[in-house]
């Protein structure tokens, strides 16, 4: 016996040494139900034995424990498929699995009478055809009545699934594909517009040095000032879309040297070997940047850091600082970037107890 | 003085080449990419080399590495670095160790043609120029240690730029339009706040602030 059995042996039988001997079964763990099944599957079992035994000695002539046999197998199928039958979950699947327990073990008594005449007194016809038919019939019909909500529920949470898988995939590719054509863009103002008024300056430049008249020069002056202007615009609107260093560098060096300007020490640990998408490291930078500048500005920290690192499928950013916390998460910014990491789908967690200093961390699933 | 040009756009380039050669410096070639340049440097021994960041093929941040590479190869060949942005990363990769010879302007200075052509002189003799911008950018960011910053007045701000782009006090006081005599006032409490030694001439100077700023290795002392 199972050593493991012992404590609710203990707990259920006054006297355990004889309860095992008299009920090895029960004794087992199993409850009172399933040990009298188990006593009526046996003695079904020693009376099929026990007939064979009488016909044998009987004489033998027409094998008529068959006929025995077949009722007490029907008892014992009966008992096993309504076991199957109720370990189903309530409601319309257990309905249904009863009525094929039903319907299968008629099918099981039909045939199996049939057989027997056939085999003993020469059947010519398969007479349970028809009653075969019908019960299959029955049990369908019963089937698709019970189960038609259930049916069609699955096929809505079916359909409902591949909507989200297909607005999940096309919400991504065109925030992906909305980034790559921001870095196009950027490249665009640097070669043209920038290029341009750049080239523009310098004519300018080389006109005010031929000009001889002040307020021509002066006219020349103002024109450079006013590309000048542009220019900077230009700048600004670029390095609102990438950072040049990001472009250029990537990552890790665009953080570096964001760090190495704001004077915090910064610890940087940065572990990551797989090729970024542009949207996923823009976000990942744009994170980085305001969690630093918040450190900068408010957190009056010793040490800060900022972690960067490979997950399952994720790019993972931590950013923190030992300062004095209580950041609000709708505030300094964050608000912005969680909408950002949320587009990609990523999660972004902030705890800023008071003076517990400030954590934030960003996944952003990459492929 | 025998100059270098790389740089991919030719509109830009051609228009470079006319500015220099109105102004008697010779270019004795011209490149579009990072592997022209050392060429041409190679080549035509320069005493300038005026470079593009980004240029083919990655038009990412070739020009400056292959600014860096002619530098360590011939370490007395200026360099002047120009750049539709500056980034203060760049600016301290590319001053390194040497400091003699560097420069690092945003693209659009070409259109101060006097400022423009005596940065070239003086980035060719061993001075060094840095954009007002890489100021700018340094003193923009929340810093933690900026305590003694926000005590600059806007006017001693403007200055520390133009001493960072190597400019003597005259230049700037002409770029300020005021006179030299203010310009040593603000000058001198400038150095004060910032606890940075006096040094008279412009070079140590501009070393001085950039060391400050922790662009550039502190200058030993003396």
């Amino acid at each position: 016996m199972d050593a493991s059995t012992q404590p609710a042996l203990d707990v259920n039988l006054a006297h355990p040494a004889r309860a095992r001997r008299w009920m090895p079964a029960l004794a087992a763990g199993l409850s009172l139900g399933q040990y009298a099944r188990s006593l009526v599957h046996r003695m079904a079992f020693l009376s099929a034995l026990l007939l064979l035994g009488i016909w044998a000695l009987a004489g033998q002539g027409y094998f008529w424990p068959a006929w025995a046999w077949l009722g007490l197998g029907d008892l014992v199928l009966l008992d096993l498929a309504a076991g199957w039958a109720w370990r189903r979950p309530p409601g319309p699947v257990r309905r249904v699995a009863c009525v094929w327990t039903v319907v299968g073990v008629a099918a099981v008594i039909l045939i199996f009478t049939w057989l027997l005449t056939w085999l003993l007194a020469g059947a010519r016809t398969f007479w349970p055809g028809w009653a075969l038919l019908g019960l299959a019939t029955a049990g369908s019909a019963y089937s698709l009545f019970a189960l038609q909500d259930r049916v069609l529920v699955a096929r809505g949470k079916r359909a409902l699934r591949a909507r989200v898988e297909l607005l999940t995939r096309t919400r991504r590719q065109a925030v992906v594909a909305q980034a790559a054509e921001l870095r196009r863009i950027e490249r665009d103002l640097h070669d043209g517009a920038q290029a341009r008024l750049v080239a523009l300056t310098l004519q300018l430049g080389r006109a005010e040095l031929r000009a001889e008249q002040p307020e021509v020069r002066e006219l020349i002056k103002d024109a450079q000032r006013e590309a000048s202007h542009a220019i900077g615009e230009l700048r600004d609107l670029a390095r609102g879309i990438v950072p040049p260093l990001l472009a250029d560098r990537g990552l890790v060096a665009a953080v570096e040297s964001l760090a190495a300007r704001y004077g915090l020490g910064t610890t940087i640990v940065a572990d990551t070997r797989r090729p970024l998408a542009p949207a996923v490291e823009s976000a990942a930078y744009f994170v980085i940047a305001e969690a630093l500048t918040n450190t900068a500005k408010h957190a009056a920290a010793e040490h800060s850091w900022v972690r960067i690192g490979d997950g399952h499928r994720v790019l993972l950013v931590s950013v923190g600082d030992d300062g004095r916390g209580g950041a609000a998460a709708e505030g300094l910014g964050l608000a912005g970037l969680r909408a950002r990491v949320e587009a990609l789908d990523g999660q972004l967690r902030l705890a800023s107890p008071p003076g517990g200093g400030t954590l934030i961390e960003v996944s952003l699933p990459c492929g | 003085m025998r100059v270098v040009i790389a740089e991919d756009l030719a509109l830009l380039r051609e228009g470079l080449v006319a500015l220099l050669r109105e102004n008697e410096i010779e270019v004795v070639a011209q490149a579009e990419d990072g592997p022209g340049l050392l060429r041409a440097i190679a080549g035509h021994d320069p005493d300038l080399a005026i470079v593009d960041v980004r240029l083919p093929p990655t038009y990412s941040d070739e020009g400056l590495l292959a600014a860096i590479e002619a530098r360590r190869r011939r370490p007395q060949l200026g360099v002047l670095v120009l750049s539709q942005y500056v980034e203060t990363a760049y600016a301290s990769e590319l001053i390194g160790e040497n400091t003699a010879g560097i420069g690092y302007l945003l693209k659009e200075r070409v259109g101060d043609v006097r400022a423009f052509i005596d940065a070239l002189h003086r980035v060719a003799a061993g001075g060094t120029v840095l954009d007002r911008q890489v100021v700018t950018q340094l003193l923009a960011a929340p810093d933690a240690r900026a305590d003694a910053l926000p005590r600059l007045t806007g006017r001693e701000r403007e200055v520390l730029e133009l001493m960072a782009e190597g400019r003597s006090n005259s230049a700037i006081a002409e770029s300020l339009v005021v006179t030299p005599g203010a310009v040593e006032k603000h000058i001198t409490n400038l150095f004060a706040k910032l606890d940075l030694p006096a040094c008279e001439e412009d070079h140590r100077r501009v070393l001085a602030v950039l060391a400050y700023l922790r662009v550039a290795p502190a200058a030993p002392a003396g």
